[in-house]
């Protein structure tokens, strides 16, 4: 082995890492700050704000379409989520399920691409806009089952931790930086433990007990913190995501 | 900086794998902590397809289950295939099947890839030259009929492999409306000579073995973990045998001239000269001392000196195997393909048989088969000799109109029978194919089959472990290629081209197995269910368990025409057997374009990728051979060149070549890798059951000169790795374990 030859290689692999940090951006301020993604175009603009968005209080009727949703639950269309690792896309069926029985849009020039789709029986091309590496297993339904089911947050909220304030949005687009720091930021975060009430619903904050474990989550700090409570983080296992 | 002369330098003096390695991690973990980009997101770019209308059952991400049955061998193993989006992704045993309870072996899950490979034919092709020209179903139909017009029945043939179930009846119809009666049914690796001897001594063909019940089970090749009949099923028997009957650990005794998969789990392996196995069989009887009559009169010479000379196993090995057989009984002794393939092979397997009547064991090892309830629906059993008839038929030109399904005798027929030449005698040939191999290269007319997984079905396994069971075969994803067909749609639309009236009422394959399979619903077990329940159980179950009857076995003890001959001088200018050796992986061949076959390491020599000449290393040392040589093993019928490979577990006086590789067409997975022994094999047959005597072949072993490393997964042997001896090479007892903590 010729020792010099080190040097050369280790050199080598500085560069790259060089080169690739300056490549990057900055990464954000974690959990917190947003970072946009590309505005992508898709083959239907589909209006987030319209079905999810929040009710005009003025005008009940609704009618405005620019100035409020039906806010629909996100779990009414995106079905498999709570189901399955992925998310999924709505069949099309769901689209027209609904749409079919409401005239008054029908001729609205993105309800009419939609029925040309669901004639001809073609699946709509969505372009993908939260993508992961393909070495990493993010599941829905744990988070879905977590945050909405056991302890009862609102529907919103919860998607929203990941995938921002859709509710807004006409075709959806990234708001968070979904990288695996930014996972882990919450996941390393110490969370208010709370004991599970009588039916053994624990109401908020990270549970505590043999079920708690058993989905990963890390055993509570001895000692309670300087505001009493006692905190514990969530699953950190790598083996999670990277299975 | 590597410039031009450190790479010089790197040339005489290696850069040690261990050290780049070293340098080349931290580098690259350097450059991976920065972060270097996530590349393989695809935000905007990738499209995510919904579904139009999806199925209530369908949850994207979440698998679905659906039974079927594994056609990778005949075996019949039913399967449970995993099933996401819509593709089939990973298959595993089905429980509820009593001969893979759960289990399946590698050349099963290897099974997507037969399904996936991308060497598929997709559509119908004519022959056009030396092209295949892609043309549409009904013009292949109307071709096949216009073919068959005028034709008489006696000059249409059809070689299969085996088939069972409503295509085998399906089958014989067309065969029927054609008014032909030659359909040979062809295997190449098929265990036909014991099934003959099988039927003398048991009077049953296949009997059931019952490894799990046996205290001492003595095989005669019968590499029964590994290829032999139902490996699945016997892997369970003998978990069961080896943890023993009333706690004592059955012991398995191997005798063969190559080492098998079950030979290298033995606790005692014999290496018997290629072709005494008989003899062997006989000398135990005789050590054994309990023979009366006609058998002692038949065993009376072969004492031990004569025995081990003859078989060249050590005469204490032969009182030790008797010993044992006496202390533990019931014992069972098996008589697999090694013993079958000579010119005496039913002898062969006769006279083991014997030793099993001697021992008592008929009736407590091996039990009666149970008798399939619809007889038209139980297998044709393909035969060796099956293709020689063939071949002798299309050699004199009998034939104007041949089929082809499910079997490649191209590639698989001894040289010496010229069946390629042979074949083209036949005025206008189709196969029913996957793959273009070497016999569909050679059609007219190729019909492209649909794989196992996209197909109907129905198939009855020869051997039968517990109940009469009838497999299931049902799609577990829609066609990958929209112009492939089932091999059952296809013959439908055949025999519906000479019998539309009584076909008319199925539209397809499918239709035409609903309705046979609730015609005989009450006896199928679903009286009283209606039709679409009992077809909705059916098929969600994969399996039709049956009671069948099981027969008694013979006892009758007749050694009339016994006679074992004296074994074959060595032949000074071809001096050593070849064994074309069987191997769990490639079987006969016809799924060597799996790249997972061909990349798993055979179990015994863990070489990928490619054939060897399996040697004796005193036999190689005599000859001057060492590990990766090239050696040309000429036989009378031809010569072949392939990598040496010097292995203890086979006779000196034996070379091996596996079987299934050697391929000059089937795609790009199993083109050009390895030879074919049957290239140099030579048409010599049993006597007595006119099957082919694949372990007659004598050959020489001459050097070509060359020299290559041989690609295997055990590393050098007692090698260094790392720079660190890894295995030292000392007996047991020898190890002091203190040290090596």
């Amino acid at each position: 082995m010729h020792r010099y030859l080190y040097f050369p290689v280790m050199l080598a692999g500085f560069l790259m890492a060089i080169g690739c940090y300056a490549a990057t951006d900055q990464q954000p301020t974690l959990t917190t700050e947003d970072d946009l993604g590309p505005q992508i175009q898709q083959p239907i603009e589909f209006p987030h704000y319209r079905h999810a968005g929040n009710r005009n209080t003025v005008d009940l009727t609704n009618s405005d379409p620019t100035k409020g949703g039906m806010e629909i639950n996100c779990q009414y269309c995106h079905t498999y989520a709570r189901r399955s690792l992925t998310a999924g896309i709505p069949p099309l069926q769901k689209c027209v399920g609904c749409h079919q029985n409401i005239p008054s849009v029908r001729d609205k020039p993105r309800i009419v691409e939609l029925f040309k789709y669901w004639d001809a029986k073609k699946a709509i091309p969505w372009k993908k806009v939260h993508d992961l590496p393909d070495f990493v297993r993010f599941n829905h339904e744990r988070h879905i089952k977590r945050f909405i089911e056991q302890q009862g947050r609102p529907v919103q909220e919860v998607c929203g931790y990941c995938h921002g304030q859709v509710k807004e949005m006409t075709t959806a687009r990234r708001q968070k930086p979904i990288t695996m720091g930014w996972c882990v930021s919450c996941h390393m975060k110490e969370h208010v433990v709370v004991v599970a009430n009588k039916d053994g619903i624990p109401e908020g904050g990270t549970p505590l007990g043999k079920q708690a474990y058993w989905y990963t989550f890390q055993k509570p700090a001895e000692t309670k913190n300087a505001a009493g409570e006692l905190t514990a983080k969530g699953p950190n296992d790598c083996w999670l995501c990277h299975k | 900086m590597i410039d031009s002369d450190s790479v010089k330098n790197l040339a005489g003096h290696p850069f040690d794998r261990r050290d780049f390695l070293k340098v080349l991690g931290w580098g690259g973990a350097a450059a991976a902590l920065s972060g270097c980009g996530n590349t393989s997101i695809e935000d905007g770019k990738e499209t995510v397809v919904s579904y139009v209308e999806a199925k209530d059952y369908v949850i994207p991400g979440v698998a679905v289950y659906f039974n079927s049955t594994c056609a990778q061998c005949d075996a019949g193993c039913s399967i449970t295939g995993k099933i996401r989006e819509g593709r089939v992704l990973k298959l595993e045993g089905n429980p509820e099947s009593p001969i893979n309870k759960g289990r399946l072996c590698g050349l099963g899950q290897a099974a997507v890839q037969h399904h996936y490979n991308p060497d598929r034919v997709r559509e119908p092709l004519l022959r056009n030259g030396d092209k295949g020209e892609a043309i549409s179903w009904e013009k292949a139909y109307a071709l096949i009929n216009e073919k068959l017009a005028g034709v008489k029945g006696e000059e249409i043939a059809l070689v299969s492999g085996d088939v069972s179930g409503h295509q085998k009846v399906l089958l014989g119809n067309y065969m029927d409306s054609l008014g032909s009666k030659n359909h040979f049914v062809y295997e190449a690796v098929s265990p036909a000579v014991v099934r003959a001897a099988n039927l003398k001594f048991y009077g049953v063909e296949m009997p059931r073995y019952r490894i799990d019940k046996a205290k001492v089970v003595l095989s005669f090749g019968a590499d029964f973990l590994g290829t032999w009949v139902s490996p699945v099923h016997f892997a369970q028997q003998y978990a069961a045998f080896r943890k023993g009957v009333d706690g004592q650990r059955g012991v398995l005794i191997q005798a063969e001239s190559k080492m098998t998969l079950t030979g290298a789990n033995a606790d005692r392996w014999l290496a018997v000269r290629p072709g005494t196995e008989g003899i062997l069989a006989l000398g135990i009887i005789n050590a054994l001392g309990v023979a009366t009559g006609d058998v002692a009169e038949l065993v009376k010479d072969y004492d031990k000196v004569r025995v081990s000379r003859e078989t060249g196993v050590e005469p204490s090995n032969i009182d030790k195997i008797a010993a044992i057989l006496k202390l533990r009984s019931p014992s069972l002794v098996l008589v697999g393909s090694a013993a079958e393939g000579y010119q005496h092979g039913l002898q062969n397997a006769a006279a083991i048989n014997l030793l099993n009547q001697v021992l008592g064991n008929v009736g407590k090892t091996i039990e009666a088969p149970v008798s399939v309830p619809f007889p038209q629906m139980a297998p044709a059993k393909g035969k060796t000799a099956a293709l020689k008839d063939l071949n002798d038929d299309l050699a004199a030109g009998k034939y104007k109109v041949l089929f082809n399904v499910a079997t490649n005798p191209v590639f698989t027929a001894p040289a010496s029978y010229k069946f390629r030449d042979n074949m083209a005698k036949a005025g206008f040939k189709v196969a029913f194919a996957h793959y273009l191999d070497e016999t569909a290269l050679q059609a007219d007319l190729v019909l492209p089959l649909d794989s196992e997984m996209e197909d109907w079905g129905t198939h009855v396994p020869e051997y039968l472990a517990d109940t009469v069971q009838i497999n299931i075969q049902q799609p577990l994803m829609e066609r990958l290629h929209a112009n492939t067909r089932g091999f059952g749609d296809i013959l439908l639309a055949l025999v519906k081209q000479r019998r539309a009236e009584e076909y008319k009422a199925f539209d397809d394959y499918y239709g035409y197995l609903r309705s046979a399979v609730l015609q005989n619903k009450a006896a199928l077990g679903g009286a009283g269910s209606d039709d679409d329940t009992f077809w909705n159980d059916t098929l969600s179950n994969g399996i039709v368990k049956l009671s069948g009857a099981s027969g008694a076995l013979s006892l009758k003890v007749d050694v009339s025409g016994l006679k074992l001959p004296t074994p074959k001088e060595i032949d000074e200018q071809y001096p050593m057997n070849l064994i074309p050796a069987v191997t769990s992986n490639l079987r006969d061949g016809r799924h060597t374009n799996q790249p997972w076959i061909q990349e798993s390491p055979d179990p015994l020599t863990t070489i990928v990728w490619d054939s060897w000449v399996e040697m004796h290393p005193k036999m190689a040392l005599q000859l001057g051979i060492v590990e990766g040589d090239i050696v040309k093993v000429t036989s009378k019928t031809g010569s072949v060149s392939a990598q040496v490979y010097l292995f203890p577990g086979i006779h000196p006086d034996a070379v091996s070549i596996p079987i299934g590789r050697g391929h000059d067409a089937m795609g790009r997975y199993a083109k050009g890798y390895g030879v074919n022994p049957f290239e140099i094999m030579d048409a010599v047959f049993e006597s007595a059951t006119g099957e082919l005597a694949m372990h007659e072949t004598r050959v020489n072993i001459t050097k070509t000169g060359q020299r290559v490393i041989v690609v295997k997964d055990e590393g050098p042997a007692g090698g260094r790795q790392m720079g660190r001896k890894i295995a030292a090479r000392m007996s047991t007892d020898q190890v002091d374990l203190s040290k090596e903590v």
